[in-house]
């Protein structure tokens, strides 16, 4: 880790970059497939003391706020480091904010200057302008657009800044000099999963600690793609790490994903459990087209690579252990594993050479290691990766802890975990209701290990607290420790496992908890069903809301043109109540209370912004509210319609 | 020693045709026209790996069969196999080692046709001492004939052995679906047959294991490994990037097992045949062995030079060929200051 560049701020990360990497790209736009715009090290750094040093001369103050509204593009990070360089935090947001949450923003962190990515964005802030009068300034990041009365264009003010500074202006150098450890970098406000936005106050310590603790064996030869949306803290974290230890980040798109991954080569990324789903089902199509013989082929792979591994799993101790294990089990199947390990490793190593190698081409080939966050990972696509050779690794977090909590590490891989906690970092897992902490607890057995409850958490990546609402603050905060809301375990090898938000847990009305997760998770196994959400809060049974994949069905020779056609369609409910009961039998490990009785096929998908974060998580209070009706008739009778 | 035991029967024999026919068929299945073309190309590189694998293995072979005092059925069968032309086992090896995929193919394409000249040439000049030992022996017991190395069999089957490379190719240039399965399956039917071949010999021929010299099987091991060892420092002392050194070592040390095996049997009869067979098929088991540990140990050391050559290379694809990517001073190797693609990005030479 020797090549990470150490700083106390962002804004002396930012400078001690460019001192370090001076020509090497720091960022590249795509404009084509082949074609890629790089922006140095040395250049960002100088744009964005120009902007800078611009801003200070609009009336900037250290400790400011400043709005960034903008999907990822360069313009975006030269934003972040012109604001960092002046002493500023800034508040992001994507370009699908809506007008509310827009003027809430705005209003409640105090925006006085605004940058807005397109001219559609201009016209909705302009709108909001007359109900916000402490907003100065809009600058208009997209350079072939035409700014409007009042706006200023991005590159004016680099202009105005570069202007001074050859003149000798030095305020951006007593701006990084003032900043102070505890000084907040950025306020981010998340929509979450219930109620209006909250901000985010993070430090710049926070980031830093993150960019010294992040797993990793990176150095300036790497490239990163980038898909995540950029103002949300997991893609931050990834891109400010990227700069401490040169690589060049690529800025990619979710359409464009499959193509730059083979043109890059990314040696890392950070990505959402969405981005693998879609890979996994790419690589079994692409293998299906494929010829006969190498199907085969690629399934001798794949099955002498799952011997192997787990094999290797067992041997290493790196497998999930969710309860304690008899040593003299351990014990007497160490020998099996080992010969089997053996056995399997000479047809593994050539297996894995000629077959499993091209698969992994597929994705680039170079990647060391990516991250998957904001959301857990299927079990099936985990394994399915790992045993393939790509190192994915799961990490868990939340915005309020800038985000990393836990991550695997490539030399730790625990399957079905999220790892141990990085450096620095404390857990506790704490009965929710009590507040009786169960981990660590000597005074249980094995200090509270494989016991079920809440997370809390403390590190130096812990918020400050939410901006300018004690309360809420007050309320996460207990004793010192971030309440995450988050059910986990400690396993029997030291990593945590996520089971579930516990306020998305349903209480049936027989009091039982269910987590609808895994559920969830397991049934969107089917390539019937998209998406999907159990419902059944203080309900006597389960149901659930599906999404199904219309293409699916059509393929399998349904003559359907409409979502509303294919929800009424008789042989369409019939094959997904089949694979309902298929995935969620008892023999599957579903408990008799974690059986769907129910369900109903929804007329339209989970769109993001609308039911779905941008992480791809479920706002569950949306989609009840907007399907009450639908879960109203699914539990009208009081009992199940098919059973 | 004795060696009187038929080593394999008709089957047998039918099933090595099999696979040669096999391995050749996806050796063509992997090459185009071009990787010939750019033999002429980049020639550099090339001839340094043609002095290695004609100039170095077969010395090395020669000096290991006398050091060890080879029998001189197992001589020959080891220098012949020092003069073997490289096969596409080194490509992927080299692959895996992060070396130049593009010269290890461009060495074993201008090796296997170089082989037609240079095999008999070489052949004659290192085996004529283990010849005279044979021929002696023969007369010994009774026998006339004197042995000779049949020079013109070996280039005949040298050429049937080209014929499926080159239906290879044209599988590859009309139906290139079927030509990525050949390859696929070519490996793993190499694989099986060898092993296929060691059970039996051992099965029936259990006492041939006891019976083969020790000597031999140092042979048979060192043979390759000094291959890796002297091709490695070799391209090294004549200042050859990283990349390509991984390349020349791994093409020298790793034969064309399914020519010898060719050659062996159409060209060679008893009593030296089944004694040759054994040799080779030693040598293309302990093959597999040593290059996978020497493939493992370059991926390791290789790692950097190959991700600054990555990085380099894929800066010069995206950014335009005239792109210089400079890093960090004290970032490089000094082996790699002046050029940190390693020769294969003109633009990124500044001296």
């Amino acid at each position: 880790m020797g090549h990470r560049i150490k700083a106390d701020n962002l804004a002396l990360l930012y400078r001690k970059a460019a001192d370090k990497f001076e020509s090497l790209p720091a960022f590249a736009t795509r404009v084509s497939a082949l074609d890629w715009k790089p922006v140095s090290y040395r250049e960002l750094y100088e744009q964005g003391a120009d902007l800078a040093t611009g801003l200070i001369e609009l009336g900037l103050k250290q400790r400011e706020h400043v709005g960034i509204f903008s999907d990822n593009r360069f313009e975006w990070i030269l934003c972040d480091c012109a604001v960092q360089l002046s002493g500023s935090a800034n508040v992001p947001r994507g370009r699908d904010v809506t007008d509310d949450e827009l003027f809430y923003i705005i209003d409640h962190a105090g925006i006085e200057i605004a940058f807005v990515e397109t001219v559609e964005l201009q016209d909705r802030v302009l709108k909001l302008k007359n109900r916000l009068p402490a907003l100065r300034e809009i600058i208009l990041l997209d350079h072939k657009a035409k700014e409007k009365e009042g706006v200023k264009r991005l590159e004016d003010v680099c202009k105005l800044g570069s202007g001074l500074r050859a003149q000798g202006d030095k305020r951006v150098e007593d701006r990084i000099s003032a900043i102070k450890p505890d000084d907040l970098f950025t306020l981010i406000y998340t929509s979450g999963t219930t109620g209006k936005p909250k901000g985010v106050m993070l430090k710049h310590s926070n980031m830093i600690s993150q960019v010294r603790n992040l797993p990793g064996y990176h150095n300036c030869t790497d490239r990163v793609l980038s898909v995540l949306p950029i103002w949300h803290i997991f893609e931050r974290v990834i891109e400010m790490y990227t700069l401490s230890f040169g690589g060049c980040t690529f800025y990619s798109s979710i359409v464009t994903i499959g193509e730059d991954m083979r043109n890059v080569e990314p040696t890392f990324m950070a990505s959402a459990p969405r981005l693998w789903e879609k890979l996994h089902e790419r690589i079994l199509k692409g293998v299906k087209a494929s010829h006969p013989v190498r199907q085969i082929l690629f399934h001798i792979a794949y099955f002498l690579s799952r011997q192997y591994k787990n094999s290797e799993y067992f041997i290493t101790d790196k497998y999930l252990k969710m309860n304690k294990e008899a040593r003299l089990k351990r014990f007497l199947l160490m020998p099996l594993h080992i010969l089997r390990w053996i056995i399997v490793l000479p047809w593994y190593g050539f297996f894995n050479a000629a077959v499993l190698e091209r698969i992994r081409l597929g994705v680039g080939g170079s990647l060391k290691a990516t991250i998957s966050g904001g959301g857990a990972l299927p079990i099936h696509i985990d394994k399915f990766f790992n045993y393939m050779g790509i190192p994915v690794l799961e990490g868990y977090g939340m915005t309020e802890t800038s985000p990393v909590i836990s991550v695997r590490y490539i030399k730790d891989l625990v399957v079905g975990t999220v790892g141990p906690p990085i450096p620095e970092t404390e857990i506790r897992i704490v009965e929710p209701e009590t507040g009786t902490v169960l981990y660590p607890n000597p005074n249980l057995p094995d200090n509270g290990l494989s016991q079920r409850g809440e997370i809390w958490a403390k590190g130096p990546q812990v918020m400050k607290g939410y901006y300018r609402d004690p309360e809420l603050t007050q309320l996460t905060f207990k004793d010192g420790w971030l309440r995450t809301g988050d059910l986990g375990v400690i396993t029997h090898n030291n990593c945590l496992k996520i089971l579930g938000r516990s306020k998305s847990t349903i209480v049936l009305s027989s009091g039982e908890n269910v987590e609808p997760e895994p559920i969830e998770m397991r049934l969107q196994q089917s390539h019937f069903i998209d998406q999907c959400m159990v419902v059944g809060q203080d309900k006597k049974y389960l149901s659930v809301l599906i999404v199904p994949g219309i293409s699916e069905f059509r393929q399998a020779g349904l003559n359907i043109r409409t979502m509303e056609e294919l929800a009424l369609n008789a042989d369409a409910n019939r094959i997904i109540r089949e694979e309902i009961k298929r995935l969620t039998s008892t023999n599957n490990g579903f408990k008799r209370f974690e059986q769907i009785k129910d369900f109903r096929m929804l007329p339209q998908s989970f769109e993001v912004g609308r039911e779905l974060t941008n992480l791809f998580k479920i706002k569950r209070h949306v989609v009840e509210q907007k399907f009450n009706h639908v879960i109203d008739e699914l539990f009208a009778n009081g009992s199940p319609k098919n059973n | 020693m004795e060696f009187n035991t038929q080593l394999l029967y008709a089957h047998d024999q039918a099933l090595l045709a099999v696979m040669i026919f096999v391995i050749m068929l996806g050796m063509g299945a992997s090459l185009t026209p071009d990787d010939f073309r750019a033999v002429i190309r980049k020639p550099k590189g090339v001839f340094i790996g043609f002095m290695s694998q004609f100039g170095l293995m077969p010395l090395i072979a020669f000096g290991l069969a006398t050091i060890l005092n080879f029998p001189p059925a197992f001589a020959i069968a080891l220098i012949l196999i020092g003069c073997l032309p490289g096969g596409t086992t080194s490509n992927m090896f080299t692959y895996f080692s992060r070396g130049s995929v593009a010269l290890s193919i461009s060495m074993t394409t201008a090796s296997t046709i170089m082989a037609l000249i240079m095999m008999p040439i070489l052949l004659k000049l290192y085996t004529g001492g283990f010849t005279a030992q044979i021929s002696a022996s023969m007369q010994l017991s009774g026998g006339e004939a004197e042995f000779v190395i049949p020079t013109m069999n070996i280039i005949s089957s040298l050429i049937l052995v080209l014929v499926p490379v080159a239906m290879g190719m044209f599988i590859r240039k009309h139906w290139p679906d079927w030509a990525k399965t050949a390859e696929d399956t070519a490996g793993f039917v190499g694989i099986l047959v060898i092993l296929y071949l060691l059970l039996t010999a051992f099965i029936r021929h259990g006492h041939l294991f006891l019976q083969t010299p020790i000597g031999v099987y140092i042979g048979a091991v060192g043979l390759g490994l000094a291959g890796f060892f002297f091709g490695y420092w070799f391209s090294r002392l004549l200042g050859v990037y990283p990349l390509f050194q991984r390349a020349i070592s791994l093409e020298t040390g790793i034969q064309n097992g399914p020519v010898s095996f060719a050659i062996i049997l159409l060209s060679f009869s008893e009593p030296v045949q089944s004694q040759m067979v054994w040799l080779a098929i030693l040598y293309s088991t302990f093959i597999v062995i040593t290059s996978s540990v020497i493939t493992l140990r370059y991926r390791k050391n290789g790692r950097k030079d190959w991700d600054i050559y990555k990085n380099t290379s894929i800066h010069n694809r995206l950014f335009g060929e005239s792109y210089v990517t400079n890093y960090p001073q004290g970032f490089l190797p000094k082996r790699l200051v002046n050029d940190p693609s390693q020769g294969t990005q003109p633009s990124q030479k500044k001296f």
